[in-house]
């Protein structure tokens, strides 16, 4: 999925801003000549777009609803849009980039890390060396769930493996030694 | 960082790059290198300047990994290597992971969790202590006979561990320094084990993609066109 999306017929332009966009915004940015090489498919719904004022005008129909995402390469002065003028210096072109980024507060994926009591509950009996099948039976819940609660716990926690799990569920008194089967 | 060219004086990387620095002392490379060139370099230690230059550049960028260049180095020289990088695992890393450890333990007090910590560490090294003793006795040697041409017999089904666990161990253990850790600790100490442990995981990471997207596609078709001819 994309989060930037730059339009631009001036290729050079396109690269410099993609190099400034990834170097300090880490994005995953997709440039193309035309809006018609698009697939909407790979674009984020919160995707930030970058295009010519010439690219803005001839597909006001795609960018006036996405208005609040747009971002203009111009140096001029416009009402209601934002815009990036490319021949400043350096400098000033990243403070304008993190303040329209900061403003829009492009979304980051991070699952918030507390786990829920079922999510406990799969972590404790997958730290005892319980396989999918058995925590499904013991909790009466789907192997599906399981799997479910499984890559969330791991995606929560940043621990993938059953032994990980087990000392994460140890030091956090979920389990103690003595409950591992072996 | 640009990719290492012959002409690159070889402190340039080691200043930009400090982490390769167990990677050149595995080639018999020592710091002092003054202003030499890798060619200069390669030249003095009579290393195979294309299999240094490719290791180095794929080291350092993550993202280059040049399959075809890789798979055409002869696999001895790519045994070689990876005895040396298990040789280093064994001999500095870990025990220089487990030194700082203790230190830490003993000087944080009563914090329960660094001791499960430590244990989960010890299941890690005894997996990639098991993996090495593997490869270096049954693996590589199985290797290493089937390029020569002998029958596969009595090394042919030897088959090449997986290597995903060891890493994800490792991933995980750094995750319950990083997000997990609590209780008071020796900062000092526990900065140390961590710089250690995130070294050791990348250069596992780097060992690996060589071992397994390189030597086992060029182990497999060796054993194939013995059983053929």
């Amino acid at each position: 999925m994309y989060s930037t999306v730059i339009i631009d017929k001036d290729t050079l332009r396109a690269l410099g801003l993609k190099h400034l966009m990834e170097r300090y915004f880490d994005t995953q940015l997709v440039i193309v000549q035309e809006l018609r090489e698009l697939d909407s498919n790979d674009i984020s719904p919160s995707a930030l777009f970058f295009t010519s004022p010439q690219c803005y005008i001839a597909f006001q129909d795609f960018f006036i609803p996405r208005r609040s995402r747009t971002v203009i390469l111009t140096s001029d002065n416009l009402t209601d849009i934002a815009t990036l003028d490319p021949r400043t210096d350096e400098s000033s072109i990243i403070e304008n980039l993190n303040s329209i980024i900061s403003e829009r507060a492009i979304e980051k994926s991070r699952p918030h890390n507390e786990l829920s009591q079922r999510e406990i509950d799969v972590l404790r009996l997958v730290a005892m060396g319980y396989i999918n099948k058995e925590i499904a039976d013991e909790l009466s819940i789907s192997f599906n769930t399981v799997l479910t609660h499984r890559k969330n716990i791991t995606a929560k926690l940043g621990i993938r493996s059953v032994s990980g799990l087990g000392f994460y569920a140890m030091m956090n008194g979920y389990i103690s030694e003595s409950d591992i089967r072996r | 960082m640009a990719l290492i060219q012959a002409n690159t004086h070889l402190s340039d990387v080691i200043l930009s790059e400090p982490g390769i620095i167990p990677v050149i002392n595995r080639f018999g490379i020592l710091l002092g290198t003054g202003d030499s060139t890798v060619s200069e370099i390669c030249g003095k230690h009579g290393l195979d300047i294309e299999f240094f230059l490719t290791i180095l550049n794929t080291y350092i960028n993550e993202e280059y990994f040049p399959e075809k260049i890789l798979k055409s180095f002869c696999a001895s020289t790519i045994v070689t290597y990876l005895q040396k990088t298990y040789a280093s695992y064994l001999h500095f890393q870990l025990p220089n992971i487990e030194r700082h450890f203790h230190l830490l333990i003993e000087r944080s007090g009563t914090n329960n969790n660094l001791g499960l910590m430590l244990k989960f560490f010890n299941e890690l090294k005894q997996d990639l202590t098991d993996r090495i003793a593997f490869d270096n006795e049954q693996w590589f040697p199985s290797i290493l006979s089937a390029g020569k041409g002998k029958p596969t017999d009595t090394h042919g089904t030897v088959d090449a561990w997986d290597s995903t666990t060891i890493e994800d161990k490792l991933n995980d253990l750094k995750s319950m320094f990083v997000i997990h850790l609590s209780g008071s600790y020796d900062l000092n100490l526990c900065h140390g084990v961590i710089v250690a442990l995130i070294t050791l995981e990348k250069d596992i990471r780097q060992n690996d993609r060589i071992r397994d997207r390189i030597l086992i596609p060029i182990h497999r078709s060796i054993t194939n066109s013995n059983s053929q001819s």
